[in-house]
């Protein structure tokens, strides 16, 4: 016969290292993301629309592209497809949007700083969260376009296999480059809306003058403007397509400089916020 | 004693949702405490009484009169509603003003109202500052001062405690205690029970949309059968004592916790602490200390609310 | 120093271990300091240490403290029980622990069946239980409450005073109350700061700064007060009647007296006790000592 009253203490044991507790934060992050119907079902088309006109046009590229030369540089038309810019921006205003407002907004950040992990540590976690959906837009369709096509038997594997390379590097470019835009955007209000509009003003408002304005008064400088214009020219340079209008080293000098400064804004601006409100 | 708001049967829904059920309660004159615990029906009893919501059931009078609709009513009355969103960008002073002139105040006569107001409440240091720069108990005090300053015969203030400070605390109290020495009436709610202690001994204890005990706080208290009435008294012979004490036929129990204490428990306390001075002056024992710890607003609730 | 406002300025506080109330007006640099403590502001000169960590590295503090905030601060669309866990995952608990953890604090707290709903359908005062219960769930050996009754009805409010106190009264845990319901932090605190304008204006055992006239007595008398005081006096003893009762000043067989009195007058005795100044008229006395010293 024996008697245990609950209690309350903890057994002692060690706290786990930081980085446990980061990924804790990843983990339930990302598990919470994809219990959202609204992000399978875009991550699920986004990829497929991709994959399949990619395939489809590498199958009748005699009809499509006429003059296209069936070597690495073909992988530039997955790269260069209108979708990948589309289907970014809806996952960054889907997921990303959300997730540093909502924690202003329900000032959850109070909880999560008055942890044992720093703001870095926060910030870092969140664009854990947020890297790898938008890289499964950004890097999965041109990494599963090359397997696709080398498996069908229409490219070699060698070629195929560059693209891959190739793809990984220039989608991670751009998901660094969307994940810290992004973050900043959420950082600065408590309405995800709000946030989410932004992405959207951020790809469409700059990329559009910019592609109309540079024809119309013929400067094709302002196409460095858009981050889509900017990554365009970096994958040309990549796979060695023809044709382009601005140098790709300026260009992806101007995507990383925006990624690190965004990245810093957001920062700054964790530090500013003042969780402990009186 | 005419009652200032009475009551009679008020029922009031929020389509499914109960804001009062059959409320029944009078209301007397200076302040009286409305305590109960939250979604109990307290705002709503204060918006029915200041016509912002028509009853759907049942007779409610202020003053004798319908609140509802009834415009001249209004002017005899000050209310003060529990959320703190104030007017960010006016000063204390404009915002008071601008209250008062919807009171059809000229704008001389209100800006002298305003004033005296703000400086009843101890705001007269920041009247000329925006009030988004305003703590949570000035805040308050603003609302207090706004409620106050068109001179009205009732005030009506739903928590008008709530995050402040303890100056503010004091401020509003005194305030409060004031206006009813000088004739006012007032009708509060707090989540604080020993706050409105200090100032009434009057309250309304509501429950579920009903009124489930109204009056002085001892008187009620007496009335609960139920609970036996608890004094401990700290004395060097708590044994002998207990002895002497048993012969009363309304003590229910006598209980030694230490060996200086002893609680006694008493279907009457008046009858109680009538024979008690006659017992321990004729026993010559010493009683060094007397308290009850559940002659209290906080008991009552506790007995009637659960 | 924020900006050009110095929040809290040339602040020594040494807290003992134990229950502390952390007590101060509106701008009087508590929520600044509860900042400094959770190492989330660095001082801009001098250095301060809690549980024997220097607060200029947040982390290993911050491993030792539970905080529960004022306002709200809980992801609406989380379970009770998925935060607390989640919480706990990010001190530093592993998966399975952090569960059990949870399960243990939310049963502590009195958070039944409603730990797998959706705290956005929570009341205040539940919610204000997982507030507390996230606090708990690594079981640091610092608690920080900020106002923990803010918003609860009385019968939350006495749920949430006797969760405080059971976990002030737990060997090797301390407990900082931030509150402006001095009552409260007067029945659940040892030791007290009061904090004005950046400043401890003063700080030690509660009982000893408010036993100021121990020996004085107040009874609480049904009947004639003054005619009461009279009698006192001229028993020779220093007496008068206030509204909160006849203040007699204490000697040798004084309650004796006082009963005979009663007797005589057929007065009721109500309360009977050493006399002691309550935490607020303390406060206030001294907060409004440290203004008028400011203005001069």
């Amino acid at each position: 016969m024996s008697i245990s009253l609950p209690t309350y203490t903890r057994r002692e044991m060690p706290l786990l290292g930081r980085r446990h507790r980061l990924r804790a934060i990843i983990v339930t992050g990302l598990r919470r993301e994809f219990k959202r119907p609204a992000v399978i079902v875009s991550t699920l088309l986004g990829v497929a629309l991709i994959v399949i006109t990619s395939i489809a046009i590498l199958l009748f590229a005699g009809l499509f592209l006429p003059g296209q030369a069936l070597d690495l540089s073909f992988f530039f038309v997955p790269a260069s497809n209108q979708t990948v810019l589309f289907f970014i921006t809806l996952m960054a205003s889907l997921v990303g949007s959300a997730l540093i407002a909502d924690d202003l907004n329900s000032m959850a950040l109070t909880l999560y700083l008055s942890r044992p992990i720093t703001h870095a540590d926060y910030l870092v976690a969140k664009a854990a969260i947020l890297a790898p959906l938008i890289s499964l837009i950004a890097v999965l369709p041109l990494v599963l376009t090359p397997f696709v096509a080398a498996l069908l038997g229409l490219f070699s594997w060698t070629i195929a296999l560059q693209a891959i390379g190739l793809a990984v590097l220039l989608g991670s470019l751009f998901t660094a480059f969307y994940t810290s835009v992004t973050l900043l955007l959420s950082s600065l209000t408590h309405r995800k809306s709000y946030a989410a509009a932004g992405i959207f003003a951020v790809t469409f408002g700059l990329t559009i003058p910019a592609e109309i304005l540079s024809i119309s008064i013929s400067n094709p400088a302002l196409l460095y403007a858009s981050p889509w214009e900017d990554y365009l020219a970096v994958a040309r340079a990549a796979f060695g397509a023809p044709g382009g209008q601005i140098d790709w080293p300026w260009a992806l000098v101007i995507l990383l400089a925006a990624t690190l400064v965004a990245a810093s804004l957001t920062y700054l601006r964790m530090k500013a916020v003042e969780v402990v409100a009186g | 004693m005419t009652a200032v708001a009475e009551a009679a049967g008020v029922s009031k829904w929020y389509g499914e949702v109960l804001g009062l059920n059959a409320f029944t309660a009078s209301f007397g004159t200076g302040i009286t405490g409305l305590v109960g615990p939250n979604g109990a029906g307290k705002s709503t009893l204060f918006k029915l009484l200041i016509g912002q919501l028509h009853a759907n059931q049942g007779t409610l009078r202020l003053f004798g009169e319908n609140p509802w609709n009834n415009v001249p009513l209004m002017r005899r009355l000050g209310y003060c509603p529990e959320h703190n969103q104030l007017y960010g960008w006016l000063t204390g002073q404009r915002f008071v003003e601008a209250l008062l002139r919807l009171d059809g105040m000229s704008t001389k006569k209100a800006s002298t109202a305003a004033t005296a107001a703000l400086k009843v409440v101890g705001l007269s240091g920041a009247a000329h500052r925006p009030t988004r720069t305003y703590s949570r108990g000035m805040r308050q005090r603003a609302k207090l001062a706004q409620a106050l300053a068109h001179d009205p015969d009732v005030l009506i203030l739903d928590e008008p405690l709530s995050r402040s400070d303890p100056m503010a605390r004091f401020q509003i109290l005194r305030t409060i205690s004031e206006f009813a020495k000088d004739g006012g009436h007032v009708i509060m709610s707090t989540h604080v029970l020993y706050e409105v202690e200090r100032i009434t001994q009057n309250i309304v204890l509501i429950h579920n949309g009903k009124a489930i005990a109204s009056g002085d706080i001892h008187a009620i208290r007496a009335l609960i059968d139920e609970h036996p009435h608890a004094v401990r008294i700290e004395t060097s012979h708590p044994r002998q004592l207990a002895q002497a004490l048993a012969r009363m036929d309304h003590v229910v129990s006598l209980e030694v916790p230490s060996e200086d204490t002893l609680l006694i428990r008493t279907r009457k306390p008046d009858a109680f602490y009538k024979e008690l001075p006659g017992i321990v002056a004729d026993t010559r024992l010493d009683v060094r200390a007397l308290e009850s710890p559940d002659d209290s607003l906080e008991a009552v609730f506790r007995y009637l609310v659960g | 120093m924020f900006g050009e406002v110095r929040a809290v300025d040339d602040l020594s506080v040494a807290i003992p271990e134990g229950a502390i109330g952390l007590v101060g007006p509106n701008g009087a640099g508590k929520t600044t300091f509860l900042r400094l403590l959770l190492g989330l502001v660095r001082p801009t000169t001098g250095t301060a240490k809690v549980l024997g960590h220097n607060i200029a590295e947040g982390v290993p503090v911050r491993e030792r403290i539970g905080y529960m905030p004022e306002h709200d601060c809980l992801i609406p669309d989380m379970t009770g029980v998925g935060l607390v866990t989640f919480m706990g995952r990010v001190s530093g608990l592993d998966a399975d622990t952090a569960i059990s953890r949870a399960h243990d604090v939310l049963q502590f707290v009195g958070v039944e069946e409603e730990r797998y709903r959706k705290i956005a359908e929570y009341s205040t005062g539940m919610k204000q239980k997982i507030k507390l219960a996230q606090a708990m769930v690594h079981d640091p050996q610092l608690y920080i409450f900020d106002e923990p009754t803010t918003g609860l009805d009385p019968r939350g409010r006495t749920e949430m005073l006797d969760l405080v106190r059971v976990i002030a009264n737990s060997p090797g845990r301390n407990v900082v109350l931030s509150s402006h319901l001095l009552p409260d932090v007067e029945t659940i605190c040892k030791y007290i700061v009061i904090l004005d304008g950046g400043h401890q204006i003063a700080a030690g055992e509660l009982r000893q700064l408010l036993s100021g006239s121990a020996d004085r007595l107040r009874i609480d008398v049904r009947g004639d007060r003054e005619a009461f005081a009279q009698r006192l006096r001229e028993t020779g003893l220093e007496a008068e009647a206030t509204p909160t009762g006849v203040h007699v000043a204490r000697k040798p067989g004084v309650e004796g007296v006082i009963f005979e009195i009663a007797k005589a007058l057929g007065a009721e005795v109500r309360y009977m006790g050493r006399e002691i100044r309550s935490l607020e008229e303390f406060f206030l006395e001294l907060v409004e000592r440290n203004e008028a010293a400011v203005s001069v």
